[in-house]
């Protein structure tokens, strides 16, 4: 399962919409959520709908919190889109199967087992979520308690059975990057003791490019990976 | 009434909550091999789910049986719409997404041939999805039913038996039709039947910004060169993810402009200084 969250506290202002990167990225199968830190209410109309509007475009979850909420709004989210994307999985081969794709539908002692079915995936599938960090200036004195949710996050998902790994971006880079890698696949964060080490501070709010930089790297990873599996699989043969 | 097929009329109807949309046809075997073609796109493992509902005859109080059938509705704006509503910004996400319908037909081994703005509704957030499946054809058989400017024949770029070639011909006529609906008809129209060629075609891509990082890929959908919808997708797919997102990146930059003016002036004053030191030579 792939998840992309985004935590912004503001409009994007540069390049392509995020609304057409967030549905590039549920085509590609990235389930994405996004968090809106509003605190001194500077959210502002038009920001609200954006973020609900990429959420929605993205398959995902959208909430406005208050900074000190955050760490537990990253953690329900991230859980339970994993329970979402199990259920839609699960509905749609209900779907195929009996042409009806409500679980009410069942007899009670089947709907029984498929939910157990559903919990069990819920907890065993692996995971990745790649986390998007909007670091323009009116972040800055947000991002102690970004970085606290992402060590709180990665504690609840290494308690999970199936692997899970996290990424961490932020956006937009020093030369005009649109998104800066700052840590790469983990499956714990140990010996990290700050994710974002110096950053420099700009106003502009790139957050479509960011987004489809992030799908890119999804996207790279997991073809990657196919392709040593199969070089993996090759090699055996010709042994 | 949702709109006029070339083998029937399409009403939109309800039960319960459910709309669905409904196809009355003139000839009972037309209609039937539209049946047969869903039916078999509806297969197990389709992701679209069970696109046909119901078959049946509606007998009118004059005694005739008028043949119908109905199937999903699928609520949403025609792609030139949707394109012209929301920015073209959405071009790359619905071309992927029709690409990966298209070879989920290829897969079950039909071609959806009639292949053409009206016949493709876009949903909210870009899903695409296909309708009227009137000129849908096995591999191997002949395409009935098919839209001129659309067609691989009548751009003399090869037969009307279907192939996965022949919806990806389609496709590329449908990238120009987006977004230069009135340069194609025009072209269509001046071009005698013979000199109609994908040359044409290529060439007016190229005249189209947007169209910019696929040039290659629609040379290649002209020339017949992807034998499979999927293959043609995941070729679309690694243009659109490896470009820049913005244009403004990947313009030159200025000092290069200002350094190829200088020296296109200064090309041609030499020029100018050869050509008359040459005729005054001949003086």
């Amino acid at each position: 399962m792939k998840q992309m969250l985004i935590i912004t506290d503001g409009c994007s202002n540069v390049g392509m919409s995020p609304i057409v990167a967030a549905a590039h990225a549920k085509s590609e199968g990235i389930t994405v959520n996004v968090v809106g830190v509003v605190d001194q209410g500077d959210l502002g109309e038009y920001g609200a709908s954006e973020i609900h509007e990429i959420a929605r475009a993205g398959g995902g979850l959208s909430r406005l919190v208050e900074t000190k909420e955050l760490a537990q709004t990253v953690q329900m989210m991230t859980r339970k889109t994993v329970v979402q994307t199990i259920q839609l999985a699960v509905q749609r081969e209900l779907q195929a199967v009996l042409g009806n794709d409500s679980i009410e539908a069942l007899p009670p002692e089947k709907r029984g087992e498929v939910v157990q079915v559903m919990d069990e995936l819920t907890e065993s599938s692996s995971l990745q979520v790649a986390l998007l960090i909007d670091a323009s200036a009116s972040m800055k004195p947000k991002l102690a308690s970004v970085e606290e949710s992402i060590h709180d996050l990665m504690l609840s998902l290494q308690a999970r059975e199936g692997k899970s790994e996290i990424a961490v971006f932020h956006f937009p880079g020093s030369k005009q990057e649109d998104c800066v890698l700052d840590l790469d696949w983990t499956t714990h964060l140990k010996g990290v003791h700050s994710i974002f080490p110096k950053l420099h501070m700009s106003g502009t709010t790139p957050t479509g490019p960011a987004m489809m930089k992030v799908i890119e790297y999804f996207v790279q990873h997991n073809d990657s990976k196919r392709r040593s599996e199969m070089e993996g699989m090759l090699g055996d043969d010709v042994v | 009434m949702l709109g006029e097929g070339a083998n029937g009329k399409v009403y939109l109807v309800s039960k319960g909550w459910q709309s669905y949309a409904l196809k009355m046809g003139v000839s009972s075997i037309d209609l039937q091999s539209e049946i047969n073609a869903l039916k078999a796109l509806s297969g197990d493992d389709s992701s679209r789910g069970s696109y046909l509902m119901d078959v049946d005859d509606w007998i009118t109080p004059q005694g005739k049986e008028v043949p119908f059938y109905t199937m999903r509705y699928v609520k949403g704006l025609n792609m030139a719409n949707y394109i012209a509503q929301h920015g073209a910004d959405w071009f790359p996400l619905l071309g992927l997404n029709l690409l990966r319908s298209l070879g989920e037909l290829h897969r079950e081994r039909w071609i959806f041939g009639d292949l053409k703005l009206e016949n493709i509704i876009v949903g909210e957030y870009g899903e695409v999805d296909l309708i009227d499946f009137g000129g849908a054809t096995p591999f191997g058989k002949g395409v009935k039913q098919f839209t001129e400017i659309y067609d691989r024949g009548y751009w003399n770029e090869g037969s009307r038996s279907a192939d996965a070639a022949y919806d990806l011909f389609s496709f590329g006529v449908l990238c120009l039709q987006v977004f230069a609906p009135r340069k194609l008809a025009q072209l269509s129209k001046e071009l005698l039947p013979q000199t109609r060629s994908a040359e044409q075609l290529i060439e007016l891509a190229r005249e189209i910004p947007q169209l910019a990082p696929y040039r290659k890929w629609l040379e290649q959908a002209f020339d017949g060169g992807f034998s499979h919808g999927k293959e043609a997708a995941s070729a679309w797919r690694a243009i659109t993810h490896q470009r820049k997102p913005t244009v403004k990146n990947t313009a030159t930059p200025r000092w290069l402009k200002v350094m190829i003016a200088i020296s296109i002036v200064s090309l041609c004053i030499t020029a100018s200084l050869y050509a008359l030191d040459y005729t005054g030579l001949l003086r």
